[in-house]
Parts: structure tokens; C-alpha cells; sequence
């Protein structure tokens, strides 16, 4: 099979991730116009999300009317924990997939009447890496990181550090028994991006919430 | 990280343009991944060698161009490669937003792109 041999320049080239980056885009812009702040929430299996949502939809919720999107792999556990709290809940089922974004945000969204919330925390699925790279079409970006975890958990994930606005330094309470320094882990967070906030927070009790929520500018 | 979904997306958009420009086979694919993107090049090669197979694209190469982050300080101006600060506790070179000229966090330009940059194909 001979023929004219063709290149083709594809200027300035399809990017591939412009999908999503679109889609996030349109989804900010209908939240926006509803008023509401969207938070997405990264961090890993057992980094504390859920508690930390928890914790904030209790210290909040008088203060503004919350729903939730809570992405996780199959179950609803989470869900039916946060919804305790009186809130509207959003279960993202992603079956096998390791992150949520912006095309099942956008279809989470049509499942609340925007006019009736000002917030929405967006509690991705458990993991560190993944989700960093698919914005959501959130105000602010909030990564945690707990003590269990270890000591290497930022300088191992500077990319996923880059694309958040807010850290969270959890489980404060053990660092001390796993000999890890949440000093030492703040400031590599800062190392990374110097304008980060930063809140180091017990979410089980509460310590250290009320820096977050100021943190978050709510 | 996500290479299988990625390299999916990069086959259809390639089989599509081939299929807009009438072409009867697909000889080269030039991608260009920007650095700062979790894409592993060995893992876009992998996939992408079983995608094509049963396509116009069998057999086509495959050019990988890497594309180095550049960021730029919205504080003082500054444009330039990612600077990597030497992590003082593990010694590790971390990357980082730090504004190499002022110490503000600077933004990221380039590199979390993946782009087709040309396709050769055979009419």
C-alpha cells in the first residue's frame, strides 16, 4: 500500500487534558454563579478526610448550609457517617477508578438544587497521587497528610503539594509515638509552596479546626 | 499513572483526525508530555503499542518529546525552569514553587500539558 506520505501539525496540538480542564472550568462557573464555595479534600486512605469533614460540617453548619460529595470506591459508609450530621450527601461511586473528576462532579451536581447550599466540601477517593492531577472545578484545593503516614509523605508528593491552596498536618496527637515532627513536615510543605496554609489538627477532637476554617477564609 | 486512559484518548483523537484527512495508515505519532504531568513514558508507550493493533496505526512510531516545567512569579516577574531546593533532613532534591528571585510562590506555565504535537499518515 503505497502512497503521498502527509504530515500533519497539529497547532497548537490537542491537549488531552484540556477535557477536564474544561469541564472544571464550566463547573466553577455554574457554583460560582450559584454563590456556593466548593472545597475539594485530597489525601490518602485513612489520612482522616472523612473526620476532618466531620469535624467541619459540625462547626459550620450553623453558619452556612453544606452539601457534601464523597467519592469512594463502592460502599456508602462514609456517607451515611456525614450525613449523621444533617447535611445533604452525595455518594460518587467511581468503581474502580482512583479519583474523581469533572465530568461525575458535574453529574453530582445535578443531583442538589445549588440555590439551596453555600458550601460544598468534595471529599475525593483515598489517594495521594491520582487526583492531583484533575481539577474539579473547586475554589480551593485542601490536601491531608497524617502522622501515621510517616515522615516522607511530603517531600515523596511535591506535584500533588503544588496544586493545593491548604494543607492539613492530622493525627497530631500521635506524632509523638510515630517520632514524626509536624514542624519538620510544615515547613517542607512551605519549602514547597511558600504562600501554603497550613493546619496541624487532631480531627477526632476538634484541635486545630478552627485554624483550618480560617485557613479556608470561611 | 492514568497512561492506559491517556494513551486511549491520544489513539482516538489520532484515528479521527486520520479518518477526517482520509488516510489509509497512520506512520507517526509525535507527543510531546510535559514533565510535570504523572505520565510514565515507558507505561504511554506500553499501552499505546496494544491500542493500535487492530488499527490504521499498527505499526506507526511512536516520538515522545518531554516538555520541562517553567514556572512564572506573579510577585516579581520571574519566568524559568522549575527550581529543585536540596531537602535538608533526607537530602532529596524536591522541586518547588519557591520564586528562585523574590521567595514568593510562583505559578506553573508549562509542563503539565500532553499534547499530539503531528501525526504522519500515508493518503
Amino acid at each position: 500500500m503505497k502512497g503521498e506520505e502527509v504530515t500533519l501539525e497539529i497547532e497548537p496540538g490537542t491537549d488531552i487534558m484540556e477535557v477536564n480542564k474544561q469541564l472544571a472550568k464550566k463547573n466553577i462557573e455554574l457554583l460560582r454563579k450559584h454563590n456556593v464555595t466548593a472545597i475539594d479534600i485530597m489525601g490518602s486512605i485513612g489520612a482522616g478526610k472523612t473526620s476532618l469533614i466531620e469535624k467541619l460540617v459540625q462547626m459550620l453548619k450553623k453558619r452556612y448550609r453544606i452539601a457534601v460529595f464523597k467519592g469512594d470506591l463502592t460502599t456508602t459508609i462514609d456517607a451515611e457517617r456525614i450525613g449523621r450530621h444533617g447535611v445533604k450527601v452525595v455518594t460518587i461511586n467511581t468503581g474502580l477508578e482512583c479519583h474523581l473528576d469533572a465530568n461525575v462532579v458535574s453529574k453530582a451536581v445535578e443531583r442538589i438544587s445549588l440555590q439551596d447550599i453555600d458550601l460544598l466540601f468534595i471529599e475525593n477517593v483515598g489517594n495521594l497521587i491520582c487526583p492531583a492531577e484533575f481539577p474539579l472545578g473547586t475554589e480551593k484545593r485542601l490536601v491531608i497528610v497524617s502522622v501515621t503516614e510517616g515522615p516522607y509523605m511530603v517531600v515523596k508528593h511535591p506535584f500533588t503539594f503544588m496544586t493545593a491552596d491548604v494543607t492539613v498536618i492530622n493525627k497530631k496527637d500521635l506524632a509523638d509515638i510515630m517520632k514524626v515532627d509536624t514542624e519538620q513536615l510544615k515547613k517542607q510543605v512551605k519549602e514547597i509552596k511558600p504562600n501554603m496554609k497550613v493546619a496541624v489538627t487532631n480531627a477526632l477532637t476538634g484541635e486545630g479546626v478552627e485554624e483550618l476554617i480560617e485557613a479556608l477564609e470561611l | 499513572m492514568h497512561e492506559l486512559s491517556m494513551t486511549t484518548q491520544i489513539v482516538d483523537s489520532v484515528l479521527e483526525e486520520a479518518k477526517k484527512q482520509d488516510a489509509k495508515r497512520v506512520t507517526e505519532v509525535h507527543l510531546v508530555i510535559g514533565k510535570l504531568t504523572f505520565l510514565g513514558i515507558e507505561q504511554v508507550r506500553f499501552a499505546y503499542n496494544i491500542l493500535v493493533k487492530d488499527t490504521i496505526m499498527k505499526g506507526s512510531k511512536l516520538i515522545v518529546e518531554e516538555k520541562g516545567g517553567v514556572i512564572e512569579c506573579p510577585s516579581c516577574g520571574y519566568k524559568g525552569a522549575i527550581p529543585c531546593e536540596d531537602d535538608p533532613t533526607y537530602h532529596v532534591p524536591i522541586p518547588t514553587l519557591r520564586c528562585p528571585k523574590c521567595g514568593k510562590s510562583a505559578k506553573i506555565l508549562e509542563g503539565k500539558e500532553c499534547t499530539i504535537r503531528s501525526i504522519k499518515m500515508l493518503k
